[in-house]
């Protein structure tokens, strides 16, 4: 579904990326996780071309994409991507952060976009919150929108970049149950986070970096409990697991 | 005292039908210079955020030249210099004049906005599949122009008084009147501070004007 192959990537003189293969399955839900500055989210923002790979190959859906020729918004328009500080359309309500790609990029008249857009967020639990504008939003409720906003434009698969990590304690759970829907119907999912919790119960896979390379790659109950790795081993002893 | 002030009455009486005449002038003026600046200056500013080296160059080029050199050498040039190319009413020429000087100030508010929003608005517009120019003109411009308007406003008022440099070219607007009533009448002191008077009116009437639509947009917004 979605491959990655031999992806480098530097900043300046910093190698970030240093050579990594990874492999989505349709349906499957990965989640990255390692200590920061290890290379997750710059992985992640490749994955759909927010960061140009310096080498290395992306497939997605069967398609490599060649970043120089290929149309970037088109490739963007199937990969859905979620931020740490979701950067919501400020001026626009809740409905029309999710209408504004299906009609702009996809050109669905406007009708059908909101009556779309109306079962999407029933779906995040948001369908009163229609009319309102983000700022007068809690931080669980705007990233819900913003699942909401990726959601409308039916991405093959979403990308979410430490969905939670700006969130009071509380507003946690509500974010990660939406998340955790999706992976049950079965949505395709990239997932950089630190909730330990949510990567045991939800993941398919967990997927390890450190320094710029994969040092572990394994199901949830290998990573946890059976990780020969002794860099994994210290991460998981930091993060209290 | 009371003398003055019945002096300062007189030359009012006796001219606020020709300063209502030249204030219409005056607004004229400022309203297609900050027409034409307010273009010039989104153009400028687009080119100077461009990823084009040469565009912005061609920014750079325009905001320096006309930052560097004083307005009312600007309109004398397009006056008195261009007119052996083209023909210019002089009064074309200080309305083309204001729009260009405006135009480098209003590029810089633009730039100043467009590059303070967030990073992350054009990232999501970028990741819901929009271009960088649907990402522009939808997400980011839009919300650049909110904040761009306190600074849009004060340019604007500076442009409605700039604009009485251009009597220097004998365009009868509001100062241009008032000098000639002056010297005519020997009346410096009241014509000026009847003059002045004017110029304070319009400036109030801007003020409030952009005070109502900036809470226009905040009501909107909340």
């Amino acid at each position: 579904m979605l491959t990655g192959q031999d992806i480098h990537k530097s900043f300046g003189k910093l190698e970030v990326l240093k050579g990594i293969d990874i492999n989505v399955k349709a349906g499957e839900v990965v989640v990255l996780i390692g200590v920061s500055g290890s290379g997750k989210s710059t992985l992640l923002r490749c994955l759909n071309f927010l960061e140009m790979l310096d080498e290395g190959e992306i497939t997605i859906d069967g398609k490599k994409v060649n970043h120089k020729t290929d149309d970037l918004s088109k490739v963007r328009a199937e990969v859905g991507m979620v931020f740490q500080h979701f950067n919501l359309f400020p001026h626009k309500t809740v409905l029309e952060n999710v209408i504004e790609a299906p009609i702009i990029v996809k050109k669905v008249n406007k009708k059908k976009a909101v009556k779309e857009a109306l079962v999407i967020l029933e779906k995040v639990g948001l369908s009163d919150k229609a009319d309102v504008y983000p700022n007068k939003l809690s931080g669980g409720q705007k990233q819900r929108v913003a699942i909401a906003r990726a959601l409308a434009m039916e991405p093959k698969a979403l990308l979410f970049d430490e969905p939670t990590s700006a969130l009071d304690p509380e507003l946690v759970g509500e974010v990660l149950q939406v998340m955790q829907d999706l992976a049950n119907d079965g949505m395709t999912m990239v997932v950089v986070t630190h909730e330990m919790k949510f990567a045991k119960e939800v993941a398919d896979r967990i997927i390890m970096l450190d320094e710029g390379r994969i040092i572990e790659d394994a199901d949830p109950e290998t990573f946890f409990n059976h990780t020969t790795n002794e860099r994994a081993k210290q991460f998981l002893e930091m993060v209290n697991v | 005292m009371p003398e003055m002030l019945i002096t300062i009455y007189e030359v009012f009486v006796n001219t606020y039908e020709g300063f209502l005449n030249a204030m219409l002038l005056t607004l004229e003026i400022t309203a297609i210079a900050i027409l034409i600046g307010t273009v010039l200056g989104i153009i400028f500013a687009l080119m100077k955020i461009s990823r084009s080296k040469v565009l912005q160059t061609i920014a750079n080029l325009y905001i320096t030249l006309i930052r560097g050199t004083p307005l009312i050498v600007q309109i004398m040039f397009l006056y008195f210099g261009i007119t052996s190319i083209i023909i210019l009413s002089n009064f074309w020429a200080g309305v083309i004049a204001l729009g260009i000087h405006n135009g480098a100030y209003i590029a810089e508010i633009f730039r100043g906005a467009i590059q303070g929003i967030d990073r992350g608005q054009q990232e999501a517009s970028l990741a819901v599949g929009m271009n960088r120019r649907q990402a522009m003109r939808r997400i980011v411009f839009p919300q650049a122009l909110r904040r761009a308007i306190p600074p849009l406003g004060n340019q604007f008022i500076i442009t409605l008084k700039d604009s009485s440099l251009v009597y220097v070219i004998g365009v009868s607007e509001l100062f241009g009147l008032a000098n000639r009533e002056a010297a005519s009448s020997f009346k410096q002191f009241e014509t000026f501070l009847v003059v002045g008077f004017y110029y304070l009116i319009l400036v109030m009437i801007f003020t409030s004007l952009l005070k109502w639509y900036e809470n226009k947009l905040n009501v909107e917004k909340s």
